[in-house]
């Protein structure tokens, strides 16, 4: 009704001003970035010299004309689905037994997070050495016990299991998140379900289960998204190439050497539109079938 | 009569034969329980530790006993000067100068700016919040990639290329994660401590500075650790953006020296130990930092 | 100091809610106004309209003759506590008291001075250099009246403030805040829904329901004279009794119940053609009186009822029985001891009796004749 600049405007105009470094950022880094490279994706850009539309012709080539496409993305596909549900059962596994009444629960707690947040080249130099088939640790134990250990990361069949494993190295961390939200279970509930005569596994089943499947949502979402952005450890542990036989060459390091080997970067940019899409799609499809298994308490959305 | 008599005292035995029972039932039941559950962590926590013992291990070993077969479960010989000849093998003091610049210019970005993002999403009501606020989050979704490879082409555009810019300017424009987190902790803090300290004549810029810092020292403690993780470890940025061997950063000098080094893994692993450490060290200082950030997490969705 | 005018002030949120509508009040310098009604009533949404904390959708808001509507909250001079304190939980109990002094950049010696006047008059001495989280409820409370007073502000808005006190507690520090008014003689606005509270403080009262002012009056104003059946029924505890029936000769008939009307207010009831209508009758709890012989029933007013529970409150006691089917309660001595199941005679005070329009609520009044004559 007022048009003038009230008091409540003004304040208005401050929350602008605080967001406004994200904003700037956003259209820098975010935004813009995003259209050149919508825009770059139906071109023969190569950073330097040409930058020529040439239509559908990236997408084309890379559904019917690279094998290695394929490859990328038959292994980043192949690491997503056995290590999602591997690290999220786990997580919740040793979420369960730390919710106990067990001595030293803050010592165990710590224990089991610290790799989750080691990470970077130091950590897969380690796993390098750890599957050594010679000198590493991984192999001796499993001669303990009569197991002829593979040949892990020379072997192609091997070396995603390779990464899996070393993935589940870290599942402490989604075990905290876990944790966390076990916590936050009104006792009463269980008090209430062993009244009803629960045992113990029905209690986590159908109470602990049911209370924490929002967590599992939101781990199973940032998981997917993070899964196929797979791209370190392989640089790292491949030395850049994705060997052996292309077995770790995953989607995104397939871009990189697109994008900054061979300076492909309208190539590049079509595949990581792509990836965008599947990753969009795979969320989507997740936030649509949450209603059916999430349980939100209360009268939250 | 004597009938009765016996169904009574046969009912009388059966309550003292299952009293015990009873008893023994559920407690030696919970006990056992909690035993099993004890073990199986213990075991499972020796498993987690003992690739950090074979790093230790292996780094103070000679050579010659790195290649013995079997391995040898701990080194026969210490050689602490393994240590030293790892750091004067590279100029390692160069990539921790580097990375300690990096990584300080980083953490302060993200405190400073994240925490004045936050405060304005969380407690300056202005048109269209909530929708910037949706995209903020929605933009955790986009992989990484999209954006990376326009990023770079803006950066070569701008000649920041073999610079720190790329590497650390965007930290001080927020990024959607520590926005979320931040403000997530914002929105514990009661409106009425904002609305009395407006009426007592404070701005909202005084507010943010005065109030709203010291109150989110916990979450800034958080953000500041995460970030620290983030930019020590980072590989990925260093590997894009710095070809001049003298700005590398631990990350990728250690990748050159693994390239060097070849399999001498008693160097290799005193070199990932060393780049590690800081972040081993940080975390059993600020545990519980990285923890409330989970927590904030899986309350948040 | 100040006096502060609202003239037909409404607030809408999201254009469709009505929180407060034409509401229109006049408060004269050094007043203590309180407003009172049940939660949701649109009081604390203007309270929060004179602070600016919330925009005034239409309508004025004046300070000393000054409109404010477009003025910010720091720019009004007022000062404000807040039902859960909004203390700082990070500063000092003199920090928290100084914080506005420091913002308004008074001089280092001077917020000294004033700090520790505000804090002897609350007794907060010793604890000027505690955090809030070493206080008890009524500590805190105190902190948050003192980091008011200290501004020396023209108003004095309080929302709630004693609502997170234990009973004892809230008691002391109703007659407390009354007690610092009388000396400060600040204008203040004190929000509750609590109408003990509002007896006890006040210098006028306005009872709200649905963001519209019901009443404005003195406590003994309001209390004696309900403008309708919703402000007879709040103010007063025990609340008021209400039956419904009708008139006839002179007679209120409620189901097979009949009471003799005064001759007083069955002129006015006549004249404005209530006569053999329905409509409500109101009677205040200690207005019901217990006659003990029967000699005495046959010469008043009275009429025989079942006791259905007697409780002993201390002073009182309340009796619950009905009338015809309506619920009834009489507040007696508490010597008379009447049990549950008793029969006794009670007697109406229908002098204190009022009449309410069936259909409005609204009470029918001697004056009104007046005007409509007139």
């Amino acid at each position: 009704m007022r048009k003038k600049l009230n008091y409540k405007r003004m304040e208005g105009l401050q929350g602008y001003v605080f967001i406004l470094p994200w904003i700037v950022g956003f259209i820098a880094f975010t935004a813009g970035p995003l259209i050149f490279s919508f825009a770059a994706s139906f071109t023969n850009y190569n950073i330097t010299s040409q930058m020529d539309f040439i239509g559908f012709k990236n997408y084309e080539n890379l559904f019917t004309a690279d094998n290695l496409f394929w490859t990328s993305l038959y292994n980043t596909l192949y690491y997503v689905l056995f290590s999602i549900p591997l690290t999220t059962a786990g997580a919740i596994f040793l979420s369960a037994l730390l919710n106990q009444d067990v001595p030293g629960i803050r010592f165990f707690r710590t224990i089991y997070y610290l790799p989750a947040v080691l990470s970077g080249v130091g950590v897969y130099l380690l796993w390098m050495q750890l599957l050594d088939p010679g000198t590493g640790l991984v192999n001796t134990a499993l001669g303990w016990f009569g197991i002829p250990g593979p040949n892990w990361l020379f072997d192609p069949d091997w070396t995603k299991p390779a990464l899996i494993f070393m993935k589940m190295w870290s599942v402490g961390g989604g075990m905290l998140l876990y944790l966390a939200s076990m916590q936050g279970v009104s006792k009463s509930l269980y008090e209430a379900a062993k009244i009803d005569g629960a045992s113990s596994w029905q209690q986590f089943r159908f109470i602990t289960i049911p209370m924490i499947t929002p967590v599992i949502f939101f781990d199973i979402v940032t998981s997917l998204i993070g899964g196929f952005q797979i791209f370190q450890e392989a640089y790292v542990m491949s030395n850049g190439e994705g060997g052996p036989v292309n077995s770790m060459l995953f989607y995104n390091l397939y871009m990189w050497k697109k994008a900054f080997e061979s300076f492909d970067m309208g190539y590049a940019m079509a595949m990581s539109w792509i990836l965008f899409i599947i990753v969009f799609l795979i969320t989507i499809i997740n936030l649509k079938l949450a209603p059916r298994w999430v349980h939100y308490e209360g009268e939250e959305r | 009569m004597e009938e009765v008599e016996m169904a009574a005292k046969k009912r009388d035995e059966e309550r003292v034969a299952s009293a015990p029972a009873y008893f023994d039932n559920i407690h030696t039941k919970r006990k056992l329980l909690s035993l099993i559950n004890f073990i199986l962590l213990a075991a499972g926590s020796l498993l987690i530790l003992s690739p950090i013992w074979w790093m230790i291990s292996t780094s103070l070993k000679s050579m010659a006993e790195v290649m013995t077969y079997p391995p040898t479960f701990y080194p026969h010989e210490w050689n602490w000067g393994n240590y030293i000849k790892t750091w004067k093998a590279a100029p390692f003091d160069t990539y921790a100068i580097n990375t300690i610049t990096i990584t300080m210019l980083v953490v302060i970005g993200s405190v400073l700016v994240n925490s004045f993002i936050a405060y304005g999403f969380a407690k300056v009501p202005f048109k269209g919040r909530g929708i910037l606020f949706a995209i903020v989050l929605s933009t955790m979704m986009i992989p990484g990639f999209v954006t990376l490879i326009p990023q770079y082409v803006l950066f070569s555009k701008l000649q920041w290329i073999n610079t720190y810019y790329p590497l650390v300017v965007p930290a001080f424009f927020g990024s959607a994660f520590f926005i979320f987190l931040l403000r997530q902790f914002y929105m514990t803090i009661p409106n009425e401590l904002i609305e009395a300290a407006k009426i007592e004549g404070a701005s909202h810029f005084r507010i943010w500075w005065t109030i709203g810092l010291p109150l989110t020292k916990p979450a800034l403690a958080t953000v500041a650790i995460f970030s620290f993780n983030g930019a020590w470890n980072d590989f990925l940025g260093p590997l894009l953006y710095l070809n001049d061997e003298n700005l590398y950063t631990l990350q990728l000098g250690l990748q050159v020296f693994k390239g060097e080094m070849n399999t001498q893994w008693n160097y290799l692993m005193a070199g990932s130990l060393l780049v590690l450490l800081p972040v081993i060290i940080l975390f059993f200082f600020f545990q519980k930092y990285f923890i409330q950030g989970i927590n904030l997490q899986s309350g948040g969705k | 100091m100040s006096k502060i005018v609202l003239k037909n002030v409404y607030k809408h949120f999201d254009k469709k809610v009505t929180a407060v509508s034409d509401f229109n009040l006049t408060v004269e310098d050094g007043e203590f106004i309180v407003l009172v009604g049940p939660s949701g009533c649109g009081k604390s949404t203007v309270l929060r309209m004179i602070a600016g904390l919330e925009e005034i959708s239409s309508g004025e808001f004046y300070i000393d003759g000054k409109l404010m509507n477009d003025v910010p909250p720091k720019s009004r001079d007022i000062a404000m506590v807040f039902q859960n304190y909004a203390l700082y939980p990070h500063m000092t109990v003199f920090d928290n008291m100084a914080f506005g002094l420091k913002i308004r950049k008074f001089q280092k010696d001077k917020i000294k001075k004033r700090v520790e006047e505000a804090a002897e008059l609350l007794g907060l001495e010793d604890l000027l250099h505690r955090k809030p989280k070493a206080l008890s409820g009524g500590q805190r409370q105190r902190v948050a009246l003192g980091r008011s007073i200290v501004r020396d502000a023209k108003l004095f808005l309080m929302d709630e403030p004693l609502s997170n006190l234990d009973a004892k507690l809230r008691f002391q520090m109703r007659a407390e805040i009354a007690k610092l008014h009388q000396r400060l003689k600040t204008t203040s606005i004190y929000v509750t829904h609590d109408q003990t509270e509002a007896m006890t403080m006040a210098s006028r009262i306005i009872i709200m329901k649905d963001g519209v002012i019901q009443q404005i009056g003195t406590p003994k104003d309001v209390y004696d004279n309900p403008e309708n059946t919703f402000v007879g029924g709040f103010i007063g505890s025990p609340s008021m009794n209400f039956f419904d029936g009708r008139i006839v000769n002179s007679q209120f008939i409620a189901d097979d119940v009949h009471i003799n009307i005064p001759e007083e207010k069955m002129a006015y009831l006549r004249e404005q053609g209530y006569a053999g209508k329905e409509l409500t009758m109101g009677i205040r709890p200690e207005h019901i009186h217990l006659l003990t012989g029967e000699e005495e029933a046959e010469l008043t007013n009275s009429i025989l009822s079942k006791i259905i529970v007697s409780e002993l409150t201390g002073a009182d006691t309340l009796l619950y029985s009905m009338l015809g089917t309506q619920e009834m309660i009489a507040e007696v001595e508490s010597r008379t001891n009447v049990t549950a199941g008793e029969d006794v005679y009670l007697t109406f005070n229908m002098d204190c009796a009022h009449f309410f329009d069936k259909e409005t609520g609204v009470r029918i009044r001697p004056e009104k004749s007046a005007v409509l004559v007139g």
